[in-house]
C-alpha cells in the first residue's frame, strides 16, 4: 500500500494542466504547419487523445491515461464491474482532485466506503497539509498519533493551533513518523514541554517554520535542541514563552543562520544581549517582533539595525526604554523597513521620527499609539519622507493638531496610498482635520473615538467625499431628560397583603 | 469578434466566439500553434465531447469569458468549496452522469475554472455524509468483508471523536 500511495501522489502532482501544454511543444506536433494542413493535424491530435493510453506518440495523454496504467491491479479489476457512475466515468486523478477539497473527517469517511475509495482517500497527496484548528480543545493525543501514522512522510504542514490537550507523547509519535514536516504550528498547545523540541530536533530536519507561541512550559532547552537538529529554521515564534532567556537565544542564533523571522512577544527575559546574538548571527532577519520585551534598550535596536540590513518588519511596542537613538539607527541602516510598530514607546520624539523619515522611504505601516511626545512636526517629516504610508496609528498622541493631519492628508502619496488612519483620543483635532483628508480616496477606515471636537456634520462632509469610508466614532446621546413622573415604588409584600 | 466552428463527437457543429474557445487551454494552444485566428471553413473536431456536453461547456465559457484568470494551483492555498457562485450552482444542477461528463470535458479541454467548480460540487456532495450515505449517493458497492470493514472503521474512528 505504501508504494502505491507514493506512486499516485507523484502522478497526481503532474495533473491535467500539464498534459495539454506538453502536447503542443513535444514530439512531431511541435512543428508549425501552414493552416491548410491544420485540420488534419488537429484531427490527429484529438484522435490520439481519444485513443488514450494505447497510442504511442500521444504525449498529450500521459496524464489521464498514464494513470490508468499506473493503477494497481485490484482497482483495475474492480473498475470493469463497477456499477458506480463516478468510479466508472472519472479516472483516478480526477477523483483525487475532488478529494483534494475534502477535510480530514470526510477523508476518513471516504476511506470506509469501498476498497478503491480507501486507496484514494489514503493517497498521500491528500495528507500534505492538515489543520486541526477546527477540533481545537477536544482533540486528543491519539488523533495526532493516528494522523501521523497515516500521513507519514507526506505531511508537510500541520497546524495544531489551540489543541490544548496535546502532549509531548503525541508529538513524539508525530516527529518519528513525519520527518518531512516543514511547517508546524503548536500555538497554545500549553502542555508541551522541551521534550517535544528535542524530538523535533532529532527527527525533523526539514523544519522551516515553527510556532511555539503560548507554549508556556518551553525553556532554553528547546532552543538549544532546535539549534542542533533544525538548522534550516526560517521562522520561529516563541511569543509568551516567558522562560526563555538569552542563553537559549544565543544557541539558536549560532545554529540557525537562516532565520528570517523571529517573534518573541512578551518574552520578558529577552534582553539586549539576546538580540545581540541574533543580530550578529542571523543577518537574513526580515521580521522581528519584540512586543513587550521591556528589558531591551537602544543597544539592541542599534545592533539589529547595523547587522540586519534586510529588516522589513519591526515591532518594539511597549519597549519603553527605547529613545530616539533607536529611530536614528533604523533610519541610518534599515532603508527597506516597511512596517514599524512603536506603540507605547513614550520617550520617542519628533527628532527621532525626523531622522527615520529622512531615509526610510518604503514605510507603509506605522503604529505610533501613545507616543505621547510627538507633535505635528513628526507628521510633517513623515508626510514628506514616507509617501507610501498606508496605515498610520496616532491613537493617544495628544499633541497632534489639525496642522499635522493637514501634512498627512495633503502629502504627495496620501491620496493614492493612505488606507487607515487612527486618530482616537487625539483631543485637539477638529473637523478641519477631516476636511484635509477628502482627497485620500483610498482611505478605508478612520478611528475618531473620543475626539471631543469632531462633530457629526464634519464626518458627514468627509463621507460625502469618501462614501466607502468606515468611520468609527461615538457620540454620547444627549443627557436624557429627567423622567417626568418618577416611578412610584411599591413594596411588593405590602400589595399582596 | 471572429467566430470559429467546433464539432462535437456526434457531429454537431457549434459556432463560438474565438475568445470563448480560447478559455480552453487545449484549444488555445492548438489555435496558437496552428496560427488559426478565425473561421476558415472547416470545423475543429472535439472528438471526446458529445454535443450535449459541449453545449454546456460553451454555455459556461460564454458566461465566464470576462472572468479574471484563475490562479495556478498552490498547495498551501486554502481549499474552499463554499465559494460557488449562484449562477454556477444553478448551471450544475444536472444529473450525476452529466456532471461527470462535464468534469471530463473540462479536464480534457483544460478549462481550470470549470474543472474547479465541478470538482467542488462533487466534493460538496460527499461532505457531511456517513460512509453508507456516500455509497448510496454514488451507488458504490461495499466490497469490504465484514472483518475488513470493522478494521477500517476502527482505523478511522479517531476522526469522529471531536
Amino acid at each position: 500500500m505504501k508504494s502505491l500511495t507514493c506512486l499516485s501522489s507523484n502522478s497526481s502532482s503532474s495533473s491535467s494542466s500539464s498534459s495539454t501544454s506538453s502536447s503542443s511543444n513535444s514530439g512531431p506536433m511541435a512543428t508549425k504547419r501552414p493552416s491548410l494542413k491544420a485540420h488534419n493535424r488537429i484531427k490527429q491530435i484529438f484522435r490520439s487523445a481519444t485513443n488514450g493510453g494505447q497510442t504511442t506518440n500521444g504525449d498529450m495523454t500521459t496524464s489521464v491515461n498514464g494513470n490508468h496504467s499506473a493503477k494497481n491491479g485490484a482497482y483495475n479489476k474492480d473498475h470493469d464491474y463497477d456499477q458506480s457512475l463516478i468510479n466508472r466515468k472519472l479516472p483516478k486523478e480526477l477523483l483525487l482532485r475532488i478529494f483534494s477539497y475534502l477535510d480530514v473527517i470526510t477523508l476518513c469517511r471516504c476511506a470506509q466506503v469501498s476498497k478503491s475509495w480507501n486507496v484514494l482517500a489514503l493517497d498521500g497527496s491528500n495528507w500534505q497539509s492538515v489543520d486541526l484548528f477546527d477540533f481545537q480543545t477536544e482533540i486528543e493525543g491519539r488523533v495526532v498519533e493516528n494522523l501521523s501514522k497515516r500521513c507519514g512522510g507526506f505531511l508537510r504542514r500541520l497546524s495544531l493551533r489551540g489543541c490544548k490537550c496535546i502532549t509531548d507523547a503525541a508529538l513524539k509519535t508525530f516527529a518519528q513518523n513525519c520527518n518531512n514536516i516543514e511547517a508546524l504550528n503548536l500555538f497554545d498547545c500549553k502542555q508541551i514541554t522541551d521534550a517535544t523540541c528535542v524530538q523535533l530536533s532529532h527527527y525533523c530536519h526539514e523544519l522551516l517554520r515553527l510556532n511555539l507561541g503560548s507554549c508556556i512550559e518551553i525553556t532554553d532547552l528547546s532552543l538549544i535542541a532546535l539549534s542542533v537538529g533544525c538548522v534550516n529554521l526560517e521562522h520561529l515564534n516563541i511569543s509568551y514563552c516567558d522562560k526563555i532567556t538569552k542563553n537559549g537565544i544565543e544557541k539558536l542564533a549560532m545554529g540557525c543562520h537562516n532565520l528570517s523571522a523571529f517573534i518573541s512577544k512578551m518574552c520578558t527575559n529577552v534582553n539586549d544581549e539576546a538580540i545581540g546574538y541574533l543580530s550578529q548571527n542571523c543577518k537574513l532577519l526580515r521580521t522581528v517582533n519584540l512586543h513587550g520585551c521591556h528589558q531591551i534598550t537602544d543597544e539592541a535596536i542599534q545592533n539589529l539595525a547595523s547587522n540586519c540590513l534586510n529588516l522589513r518588519y519591526l515591532c518594539v511596542s511597549n519597549c519603553t526604554n527605547l529613545t530616539d537613538q533607536s529611530l536614528i539607527s533604523l533610519g541610518q541602516q534599515c532603508h527597506q523597513l516597511v512596517t514599524l510598530e512603536v506603540s507605547g514607546c513614550n520617550q520617542l520624539t519628533d527628532n527621532g521620527f525626523q531622522r527615520l523619515a529622512r531615509n526610510c522611504h518604503s514605510l507603509e505601516k506605522l503604529d505610533l499609539e501613545e507616543c505621547i511626545l510627538i507633535t505635528d512636526n513628526s507628521l510633517s517629516h513623515l508626510a514628506n519622507g514616507c509617501p507610501l504610508l498606508q496605515n498610520l496609528s496616532l491613537s493617544h498622541c495628544e499633541l497632534i493638531t489639525d496642522e499635522g493631519i493637514r501634512h498627512i492628508g495633503t502629502s504627495s502619496g496620501s491620496s493614492e496610498h493612505l488606507q487607515v488612519l487612527e486618530l482616537d483620543n487625539c483631543p485637539l483635532i477638529t473637523d478641519s482635520s477631516l476636511d484635509h483628508l477628502i482627497s485620500c480616496y483610498n482611505l478605508r477606515r478612520i478611528e475618531l473615538y473620543d475626539c471631543q471636537l469632531i462633530t457629526k456634520s464634519g464626518i458627514r462632509r468627509l463621507r460625502y467625499h469618501l462614501p466607502n469610508l468606515k468611520v468609527h466614532a461615538y457620540f454620547a446621546p444627549a443627557t436624557p431628560p429627567p423622567s417626568i413622573t418618577p416611578r412610584t415604588r411599591y413594596c411588593r409584600c405590602c400589595i399582596i397583603l | 469578434m471572429p467566430n470559429i466552428k467546433l464539432q462535437s463527437s456526434d457531429g454537431e457543429i457549434f459556432e463560438v466566439d474565438v475568445e470563448v474557445a480560447r478559455m480552453s487551454n487545449t484549444l488555445r494552444t492548438m489555435l496558437d500553434d496552428l496560427g488559426i485566428e478565425e473561421d476558415d471553413g472547416e470545423p475543429i473536431p472535439v472528438q471526446n465531447v458529445n454535443s450535449a456536453i459541449l453545449r454546456k461547456v460553451i454555455q459556461w465559457a460564454t458566461y465566464h469569458k470576462n472572468d479574471p484568470p484563475t490562479p495556478e494551483d498552490d498547495d498551501a492555498r486554502e481549499k474552499r468549496t463554499d465559494d460557488i457562485s449562484s449562477w454556477d450552482a444553478d448551471f450544475l444542477k444536472v444529473d450525476q452522469g452529466t456532471l461527470f461528463e462535464i468534469i471530463l470535458a473540462a479536464n480534457y479541454l483544460d478549462i481550470k475554472g470549470l474543472l474547479d467548480v465541478t470538482c467542488k460540487t462533487v466534493a460538496n456532495m460527499i461532505r457531511g455524509k456517513t460512509p453508507e450515505e456516500i455509497r448510496k449517493t454514488f451507488n458504490i458497492k461495499n466490497d469490504f468483508t465484514p472483518q475488513e470493514e470493522e478494521q477500517i472503521r476502527r482505523e478511522n474512528e479517531w476522526c469522529e471523536e471531536k
